[in-house]
């Protein structure tokens, strides 16, 4: 059981660990937003907050797919 | 509340569930062949005791404790962090650089590492016992977050999941002890994709009103958030698909 529980956390902050810690920085920076704005921020900051996210799926997977070319090059070769 | 209005909102608690439910029925199912029922079925029980030990003092603590605000705060970002792990194994799943999820080849492995494991007649079969306990006991803690997740506003949405999630336990063990063979009929990758948007979706509205923001429509907003986790999952696929040379999905999942 605790290996299993060990694995998930294990797979969230190392193998996933930079798509985990961008959108720890992106929850920080809504949080942030809606703290220091006034109404009219705070009305919008959960979009902001999925625009964030968004990008950064992009971005994780767009380097993951680079890295998976990288390998697949390199074991032809 | 009338049947038709439970059922709307506890739909997305049933398919995510059963997705989880799948999984451990699988594992339960390869024991029971392999080693008998006896243990298998204990394990289940006693994961399924400590499972409603756990959420009933926890839950329950944590509901009348944290101020609801704050827990809505959590649980978003909670939901965010565990729904984008499921969505990205989902698109590089989609994408071919991860293997799909095959509920028949892991029953054959677990029915090939159990019998190599042997087991002997006089005994109780701890082995099968703690199989069965951790996979259900693992699979049903993500259940009780999905329960969450969708009943995180209390009232009759908390009665919908919990319904929900009940009825997807009923249906899927149902079927797994009518066919006694793994559900691979279930379309198990499709699903963890939409569940995984539907979690992160969640942890942004969620996350989003715990910090005083009203969303417009309400709830309403959460489909329209769906369909954006959907359509940028959907181009993250087409990109990774183009990203690797013609062929070589495969050699990037064994290298």
């Amino acid at each position: 059981m605790f290996k299993g529980v060990w694995a998930t956390l294990v797979g969230l902050l190392i193998e996933d660990g930079q798509l985990a810690i961008g959108a720890l920085v992106a929850l920080a920076i809504t949080w942030l937003l809606a703290a220091a704005g006034g109404d009219q921020t705070q009305e919008v900051v959960g979009w902001a907050l999925l625009v964030m996210v968004l990008v950064l799926v992009v971005a994780n997977l767009y380097r993951a797919g680079l890295v998976a070319r990288a390998r697949v090059s390199s074991a032809r070769r | 509340m009338d049947p038709v209005t439970l059922a709307i909102h506890a739909t997305p608690a049933f398919v995510a569930s059963a997705v989880e439910f799948v999984e451990a029925t699988t594992i339960v199912l390869a024991v029971g062949v392999t080693r008998g029922w006896r243990a298998p079925l204990l394990g289940t029980v006693a994961a399924t005791a400590a499972l409603a030990v756990i959420i009933g003092t926890l839950g329950v603590a944590i509901v009348t404790v944290v101020p609801e605000h704050l827990l809505k705060g959590v649980v978003g970002a909670l939901l965010l962090l565990f729904g984008l792990r499921w969505l990205r194994k989902a698109i590089l799943r989609f994408a071919g650089i991860v293997a799909i999820h095959d509920e028949e080849l892991i029953y054959l492995r677990e029915l090939a590492e159990l019998r190599a494991q042997g087991l002997r007649r006089n005994e109780f079969d701890w082995v099968g016992f703690l199989v069965a306990f951790k996979a259900v006991l693992l699979e049903g803690t993500e259940v009780a977050f999905i329960v969450i997740a969708f009943g995180a506003a209390g009232g009759v949405a908390l009665t919908s999941a919990v319904v929900g999630a009940i009825v997807a336990g009923i249906f899927v063990i149902g079927l797994g002890v009518a066919l006694q063979k793994p559900l691979t009929m279930v379309p198990e990758n499709s699903l963890k994709f939409g569940v995984g948007a539907m979690l992160c979706s969640f942890g942004v509205f969620w996350f989003a009103e715990a910090l005083g923001m009203t969303w417009p429509g309400d709830a309403l907003s959460i489909p329209l958030i769906v369909v954006a986790f959907l359509g940028v999952s959907w181009l993250a696929v087409r990109m990774l698909k183009a990203l690797l040379p013609e062929g070589a999905q495969l050699e990037a999942r064994n290298v």
